[in-house]
C-alpha cells in the first residue's frame, strides 16, 4: 500500500514539475511521450514493489544471441 | 536548442577517459586474470591495441557526419524506416546497458560500503544525480568533468605510489606461459568492458565537438590514456595480489587498495578507489543516459529531450532491479551474452554505417 502511494506521489510530482512548461510552450508531442513513458514507469514500479515477475531483458537477449554467443565462445575454446 | 551545444576537444578527451575507465577499473582485472592468468597485463595490451583500432573505425565513421549524431545519420543514410529501427535498437542498447551499469554500481555500494541500505534507494539516488546531469546538458557536464578530472588522476597516482612497496615480482612469472589465444580472448573481453562501450560518445562526437580534426586526435589520445590507466591497475593487481587472488576477488582493485599499509599510519584507504570509481562510473552512466534520452527524442522528432529524463529515470531504476537477479547470473551473463551483444552495437553498427556511406559516396561520383 505505502510503496504504491509513494510511487503515485512521485509521478504526480513529476507531472507538476514538467507539464506546465510543456503546455506553455505548446509542445504536444513531448507531452504525449512524457505521459506514455510515465504511465509505463508507474506500472513497472508498482509491479516491482508488489514483487511481481517482470520480464527480464537479459534473459530475452540470451535467447536471441545464443547462436552468436556459441560461435564466439567456440573460436576461443 | 541543443543542436548548438559545443564542447572543446580537451573536454571530449576527458569524457573519453572517464567512459573508458568507468566499469573496467573494477572488472577488467577479474576478467583478464581468469582468462590469461599471470599474463593479464599482456592481455590488457592486446585489448588496448584492439581499442585503438576500434576508435579508428569510429573516427572514420565520424568523418561522414560532421554535423549529425549517430541516430540522425543512420536515418539520413539508411532511409526512414530502417534507420529508425536501427536507432531504436541502439537506444535500447544504451538504455539496457545503462541499467546494467546502475546495477553494478548499486551492487558495489550495497556489498562493500553500506550493506544495510536497500538497493532501491542507492539506485534511486544514483539515478537522480544522473538525471540532473542530463538535464543540465552536455556543456555543463563536460565542464564538470574538467573539474573532477584532476582528482581522478591525482588519486590514481597516490594509489599507485602507495601500493609500490607491496609488489612481488614472482607473481607475474613465468611470463607468456599460455600462448597467444587466451591473450586475444582476454583482450576481447577487456575491450568489451572498455573501448566497445565508448559507443554512446557517438551521440556527441562529431556533431557537438567544435574541432573535428582535433577531436579525432583527442578520441585516440583519450583511449590511449584510459587504456594506460587500466593497464597499470591490472599489472599492479597481478603484481600485488597474484593471479589467483585477482581472479577470485569480486572487486580486485578495491582489494588492492585495502592492502596499502605504510608504516601502520596510512592504511585502509580503499575509499580512494571507490571515489575514482564513483566519478568515472557516474560519467559512464551519464553518457549512456544522455545518449539514450537524446536518441529517443531524435527518433520521435521531439524539440526537447528534457521532459523524457524523469520518466525514463523511473523506468531505469526498475530495470536495474530486474536486469540481473543475482551476482552469479550477472557473472555468467557478462562472460557469455555480453560480448556478442556489445559487439553488435559497438562494432557492427558503425561498420555497417561506414560501408553504406562508402557505397553511397562512390555511387554519387559515378
Amino acid at each position: 500500500m505505502w510503496p504504491i502511494l509513494g510511487i503515485l506521489t512521485v509521478a504526480i510530482g513529476m507531472t507538476l514539475y514538467e507539464v506546465p512548461s510543456l503546455v506553455e510552450r505548446n509542445l504536444k508531442r513531448e507531452l504525449w511521450v512524457f505521459f506514455i513513458l510515465l504511465i509505463f514507469g508507474v506500472i513497472l514500479s508498482i509491479a516491482e514493489s508488489l514483487n511481481l515477475d517482470i520480464p527480464n531483458p537479459s534473459d530475452f537477449l540470451t535467447v536471441i544471441y545464443k547462436p552468436f554467443t556459441d560461435f564466439i565462445l567456440n573460436i576461443f575454446k | 536548442m541543443f543542436n548548438n551545444w559545443k564542447i572543446s576537444p580537451h573536454q571530449f578527451e576527458i569524457l573519453v577517459v572517464m567512459c573508458f575507465i568507468g566499469t573496467s577499473i573494477l572488472f577488467s582485472p577479474v576478467d583478464l586474470a581468469t582468462t590469461v592468468k599471470q599474463d593479464a597485463w599482456l592481455g590488457a595490451i592486446a585489448g588496448n591495441i584492439l581499442g585503438l583500432f576500434l576508435v579508428c573505425l569510429y573516427n572514420a565513421v565520424g568523418n561522414y557526419f560532421s554535423n549529425m549524431t549517430l541516430i540522425e545519420y543512420a536515418e539520413s543514410v539508411l532511409g526512414k524506416w530502417l534507420g529508425k529501427t536501427l536507432s531504436l535498437l541502439y537506444f535500447s542498447f544504451l538504455f539496457i546497458n545503462c541499467s546494467m551499469i546502475l546495477w553494478i554500481a548499486g551492487d558495489f555500494i550495497t556489498t562493500q560500503i553500506t550493506p544495510e541500505a536497500p538497493i532501491q534507494f542507492t539506485n534511486t539516488l544514483f539515478v537522480l544525480i544522473v538525471i540532473m546531469g542530463t538535464r543540465l546538458g552536455l556543456e555543463t557536464f563536460a565542464r564538470a568533468a574538467e573539474v573532477l578530472y584532476p582528482f581522478v588522476i591525482g588519486l590514481l597516482i597516490i594509489l599507485m605510489i602507495f601500493v609500490l612497496p607491496d609488489i612481488e615480482s614472482k607473481n607475474i612469472q613465468p611470463v607468456f606461459e599460455y600462448g597467444i589465444k587466451p591473450m586475444i580472448k582476454g583482450g576481447l573481453f577487456y575491450s568489451s568492458l572498455s573501448s566497445l562501450t565508448l559507443i554512446p560518445l557517438m551521440m556527441i562526437f562529431p556533431a557537438h565537438v567544435n574541432n573535428l580534426k582535433e577531436a579525432k586526435k583527442s578520441f585516440l589520445r583519450g583511449t590511449l590514456l584510459g587504456g594506460f590507466v587500466i593497464f597499470l591497475i591490472v599489472t599492479l593487481c597481478i603484481l600485488v595480489l597474484g593471479q589467483d587472488m585477482t581472479a577470485r576477488n569480486a572487486f580486485p582493485s578495491y582489494a588492492l587498495a585495502k592492502k596499502i599499509n605504510i608504516g601502520n599510519i596510512i592504511q585502509r584507504i580503499e575509499a580512494i578507489i571507490a571515489i575514482i570509481w564513483f566519478i568515472t562510473t557516474f560519467y559512464k552512466m551519464l553518457l549512456h543516459f544522455y545518449g539514450a534520452t537524446l536518441g529517443l527524442a531524435q527518433i520521435l522528432n521531439l524539440k526537447d529531450y528534457r521532459p523524457l529524463t524523469l520518466p525514463l529515470g523511473m523506468i531505469l531504476v526498475v530495470l536495474s532491479l530486474v536486469v540481473f537477479p543475482n551476482v552469479t547470473y550477472a557473472g555468467i551473463w557478462n562472460t557469455t551474452t555480453w560480448l556478442p551483444y556489445v559487439l553488435t552495437y559497438g562494432f557492427f553498427l558503425p561498420l555497417l554505417l561506414l560501408i553504406v556511406s562508402l557505397f553511397r559516396k562512390s555511387k554519387k561520383r559515378i
